[in-house]
């Protein structure tokens, strides 16, 4: 199953990798990252695709929540059929 | 060198350990007995790669520690400088939070917001790494030593009309609680429910001490080494009431068949603990102390409490062991009789084991023991972290032949600043849990848990200046009880048990709990 989400994070040293690292160390394989920087506010706004081994994403959506640089967590739509996965082994 | 050389200055008292590992668990053994962040500090490199382990330990078992480590200077970081390495990125897994200081005039936030954040909510680790060029700048910025209580809410207004609800309708509760009782200072309002509702209750191994272990309603620790009894109800409940617990694999068994006809309320300060494992019916997320006091206490249970008795009776510890040599549970359970105040902070193992199933605690911090990592060498650092932090207390270590040789350089610490540390050593010079699982699962074939060329344990405490004595039969024992609990400075007391003695019972790896192997060997 394939999963959308939207993050805001603070742009500080660590954000990016903390909250990519803490997707994948959860069993969910990134399959695509958008990202746009607000300068002004100095966050980041990312738009990923994550596809789950079958794990809730609401579970990991707290979980990103609880990081301190993470502003706001959404999940915004399941994409059915999945996406194409070929060379991830965590699904 | 900067932070060192300011110390000698400093009102802040500094306790230097052995090795960086035994100052990060004594920080983790303070922190658990008073509720306060434990410090510890490393320099760069391997003094900050030494920390990780306990880090991990912290943040597995939600223990608030500030752990500062040296970093090369802001010039040469990513230049593969002497002694560097990312311990910023290294850690990153393992802390609730981590910052890295590159401007002098944010370490006074920095320090404010990392015992912020290792407190409030989880507890957890909190890693500051500060270059060295960052350390030896000036600041005129006012330190900031002020820490904001924090306020964890009240649940769901609906999450808890539910929760009432399914408690008044159950007729097979069971209280599941774990160390978020402790952790949470929630103690009180814990017992004050299980008191009024008479529910039975069940702990996990971090748990244990939640309500005293004499307590009638008391079942016993859960899960894989856990009491019949209490294993027994939970998988016949037909409401968990799980209280600062996360359903952690070695109290749950197979998951798909743990409890498998209760419903569960979930109570929390972690949101994202609730339904990670286990579909919570009602999730109550905020401050335990609140959500206990907001639930009905009338309930109609008493032939499912008169059923649990039965059960606790049925499945009774016994303690008459056959043989001539030493049969450690009966000598535990009577250290524990004889000074029921003492804290016990145990090492990991079979010893571990035998310590949660017999020992009594009247409280959780009483009982100091590395649940989620299983960290082999925790004991000693811990012990010395307790005694840190109550010095007119009295702790005893209860290690093992494996797991004191992790740490062993510590008793250096505590001949350095006297501590009058108690140790019991259990020796079965062998990797004793390893050993037990490779005769019950691997056809008896042993690999690498032979330790019986282990040195003479009680010249090695000797030479770090601190008594010590050997026990080797049974009627040995009432005397070394004496001694130890008697002694006024550090003792060492260095107990030969039979290799071959298992712990049980045992729920085999992969099974549910419903499935419990039995035995008893001395």
């Amino acid at each position: 199953m394939n999963h959308t989400m939207t993050l805001t994070i603070q742009r500080v040293e660590g954000a990016l990798i903390r909250a990519l690292g803490l997707i994948e160390r959860r069993g969910f394989a990134v399959t695509s990252i958008d990202a746009s920087a607000d300068e002004a506010a100095q966050q980041m706004k990312l738009t990923i695709q994550v596809c789950s081994p079958g794990r809730s994403v609401d579970v990991l959506a707290r979980q990103i929540e609880k990081l301190f640089d993470v502003r706001s967590v959404a999940h915004v739509r399941t994409n059915e059929p999945a996406v194409q996965l070929e060379e991830s082994m965590a699904c | 060198m900067p932070v060192y050389d300011a110390l000698l200055d400093s009102p802040i008292r500094h306790v230097l350990a052995r090795h960086e590992q035994g100052a990060v668990l004594a920080a983790d053994g303070f922190a658990r007995v008073t509720g306060r962040p434990g410090v510890c500090m490393a320099t760069s490199g391997p003094g900050a790669t030494n920390l990780v382990t306990g880090i991990a330990n912290a943040f597995m078992d939600s223990v608030p520690v500030v752990a500062i480590t040296g970093q090369v200077p802001t010039p040469v970081m990513g230049t593969d400088a002497f002694q560097e390495v990312d311990i910023f990125g290294i850690t990153m897994p393992i802390v609730k939070h981590s910052f890295l200081i590159r401007r002098a005039e944010d370490i006074p936030r920095i320090i404010g917001e990392a015992f912020h954040i290792a407190t409030e909510g989880r507890p957890g680790p909190v890693l500051v790494d500060l270059p060295k060029d960052v350390a030896n700048t000036m600041t005129s910025v006012p330190p900031i030593f002020e820490m904001k209580s924090p306020d964890l809410g009240r649940p769901d207004p609906e999450q808890l009309a539910l929760a009432c609800k399914l408690l008044q309708e159950a007729e097979r509760p069971v209280l599941y609680a774990g160390g978020g009782v402790g952790m949470a200072r929630a103690v009180d309002a814990f017992r004050e429910f299980a008191e009024a509702s008479c529910i039975p209750v069940v702990t996990t191994l971090k748990g244990i001490g939640a309500v005293p272990t004499r307590h009638a309603d008391y079942l016993g620790m859960l899960g894989m080494h856990g009491n019949l009894a209490a294993n027994k109800a939970v998988q016949a409940s037909d409401l968990l009431i799980c209280v600062g617990a996360r359903f952690d694999d070695r109290a749950t068994g197979r998951l798909d068949g743990f409890a498998p006809g209760a419903k569960v309320i979930h109570m929390d300060a972690d949101p994202s603990e609730i339904s990670k494992l286990r579909f919570a019916d009602a999730g109550l997320l905020g401050d335990l102390r609140v959500t206990l006091s907001s639930l009905p206490t009338d309930l109609s249970i008493e032939p499912w409490r008169a059923w649990c008795a039965e059960r606790k009776t049925d499945h009774a510890w016994r303690y008459d062991a056959p043989g001539e040599g030493v049969y450690m549970p009966d000598m535990l359970r009577r250290i524990t009789e004889a000074d029921p105040e003492m804290t016990i902070a145990c090492d990991v193992g079979q010893h571990q084991m035998w310590v949660a199933q017999h020992c009594h605690f009247q409280r959780p911090e009483q009982h100091l023991t590395s649940a989620g990592l299983g960290t082999m060498g925790f004991g000693i650092p811990a012990g010395i972290g307790a005694l840190l932090a109550d010095p007119g207390g009295r702790v005893l270590t209860v290690t093992g032949d494996g797991s004191i040789m992790m740490n062993l350089q510590e008793l250096q610490t505590i001949r350095r600043y006297d501590l009058p540390l108690k140790m019991l050593l259990v020796d079965n010079a062998s990797l004793g849990m390893v050993r037990q699982w490779q005769e019950l699962f691997h056809e008896e074939r042993y690999s690498e848990v032979d330790l019986s060329d282990n040195p003479d344990f009680v010249e090695v405490a000797r030479s770090f200046g601190i008594e010590a004595f050997r026990v080797t039969r049974r009627d040995q024992v009432d005397a070394a009880i004496k001694r130890l609990l008697a002694a006024e400075g550090a003792i060492l007391a260095h107990v030969c048990i039979d290799p071959k003695t298992n712990v049980w019972p045992l729920v085999p790896p992969g099974e549910t709990n419903d499935v419990m192997l039995e035995g008893m060997s001395a």
